[in-house]
């Protein structure tokens, strides 16, 4: 742990030594970004009340570019998860340019599976101190994974278009061995392949109006999760999803409007788990509907052309998100989320962040035998920053 | 859900329209002159605040070009006037 935090301390004083000496352009260059954040939270369920400071995450991102058309990029994330520090490879990839409407990627990147995790997760990006339900790295849909990938843009007539295609290693899922709780689950943290099955995805993104303010995107992600050699050797999984961005200053309204939203959707092929003692049955096994989906929209108002300079740095935000996990899986859940926003932009990439989230719905784990209400109500102060 | 439906059925409906749009001539000029500044205050936007020249010297915002050209998937040309601007504005 203490190599991990010398090395990242030594990446960091080379990265700000180098990027000193900028008077002297170098076809190699390093630069050290990321974000971080802190935060208090306050959580009102109906077991109780807590109020805990929160965060000190720190994401520092390593870019190391050579020429015009190469770059190595990576992203750790630094956090402390029950007085432990955490840390993640979030990404660390190859990139290379090979003509004007396509590069290449290889290695751990974050695949635009939609736009939420690839573009706006960062605590400086997200207007929100939470994400959406369903999405994340305990989502329904993928966050990263390993492999190599295709991606551009290029101009048709007044518009654009973008596009990705990539192979990785894919989830695994999981049978219910480990934990019976979680059988049927896709287990998008699983970087060693666990069979010779790679998964393709891919996405579109169109941006029709000459002035680039709308995207919408459309995704999908399928191959076998099953370990090899196992009885869900064949299971199947196809996951898709859509995404929709619209982002303008509209004058009449002397600000700008901000309005996103992306569906997702995960279907994975039948198959027989293994029943807990409690559940067994003749066949001592159980099946069900493979099917969870996780959406949200939200809107943002910014009157950055309103007079007084306070207005202006002040953003209002207001977010619905659902999240829906299999019928009759352990892991079933039905839970809705609204939050509300009020922002303060202290610069461009530094914000202070105060959310009020009501969650509300059932399930989770050990649906069958607890089908638990989940109602809480939480409030967000947080700091983020961009480096 | 119902709410998620009808704003895809708006969106595909306004993206049919813009292609009919697109084949417009004066639209693919328009969007053929727009300069640096434009496309930056166009472009970042769509993800983030619209960044500020000063911030960062003009070799760190060829570094940037490179990383924000793969991340937001923005063509050559858009990434290009955006650093050209960025390096004259800062």
């Amino acid at each position: 742990m203490k190599k991990i935090i010398l090395v990242t301390i030594g990446l960091l004083v080379m990265g700000g030594s180098i990027t000193a000496q900028d008077s002297k352009p170098a076809k190699t260059q390093f630069m050290v970004r990321g974000y971080g954040h802190a935060g208090l939270d306050y959580y009102k369920t109906p077991d109780g009340k807590e109020l805990s400071f929160v965060g000190a995450a720190f994401a520092p991102i390593f870019l190391f570019k050579q020429g015009n058309r190469f770059m190595f990029e990576a992203e750790l994330e630094f956090e402390l998860q029950k007085n432990e520090l955490e840390i993640g490879l979030e990404y660390a990839n190859l990139m290379y340019v090979i003509n004007k409407y396509l590069m290449v990627r290889a290695g751990k990147f974050l695949l635009p599976f939609g736009t939420f995790m690839e573009r706006l997760h960062p605590a400086w990006i997200n207007r929100l101190s939470s994400k959406p339900l369903g999405f994340g790295h305990d989502g329904i849909a993928p966050a990263s994974d390993i492999g190599v990938e295709l991606r551009g843009a290029a101009p048709i007539g007044g518009t654009n278009i973008n596009y990705s295609v990539y192979v990785t290693n894919g989830p695994r899922l999981k049978d219910g061995s480990e934990e019976p709780d979680e059988a049927g689950m896709l287990n998008f943290q699983n970087y060693i392949d666990n069979n010779n099955n790679k998964f393709v995805g891919a996405r579109v993104g169109y941006l029709p109006l000459y002035n680039s303010s709308m995207e919408v995107g459309a995704s999908f992600y399928t191959g076998k999760p099953g370990d090899r050699g196992s009885e869900y050797k064949d299971v199947t999984a196809f996951l898709w999803a859509l995404d929709f961005s619209f982002v303008k200053q509209i004058s009449p309204i002397k600000g700008v409007v901000d309005i996103k939203a992306q569906y997702n959707q995960t279907k994975v092929s039948d198959a027989y788990y293994p029943a807990g003692e409690e559940n067994r049955d003749s066949t001592g096994f159980y099946t069900f509907n493979n099917l969870s989906r996780a959406y949200y929209a939200q809107v943002t108002y910014r009157p950055s052309m309103a007079c007084p300079t306070i207005l202006k740095n002040l953003e209002i935000i207001g977010r619905y998100s659902q999240l829906n996990t299999p019928e009759g899986s352990k892991w079933e859940s039905n839970v809705n989320e609204i939050t509300i926003g009020l922002n303060y932009w202290i610069s461009w990439r530094q914000v202070i962040k105060i959310n009020y989230a009501f969650i509300n719905g059932e399930g989770g784990h050990g649906a069958e035998e607890d089908a638990g209400k989940q109602k809480s109500n939480t409030l967000f102060v947080h700091w983020a920053i961009g480096l | 859900m119902k709410k998620l439906v009808f704003i895809f059925i708006i969106a595909i409906s306004v993206t049919a329209l813009a292609l009919v749009a697109s084949s417009c001539t004066s639209q693919r000029e328009i969007a053929a002159r727009k300069s640096g500044a434009e496309l930056w205050a166009q472009n970042c936007i769509r993800c983030h605040n619209i960044p500020s020249p000063p911030s960062y010297t003009d070799v760190q915002w060829e570094t940037i070009g490179l990383h924000m050209r793969e991340r937001a998937n923005m063509t050559d040309e858009q990434i290009k006037k955006i650093v050209a601007f960025l390096q004259t504005a800062n």
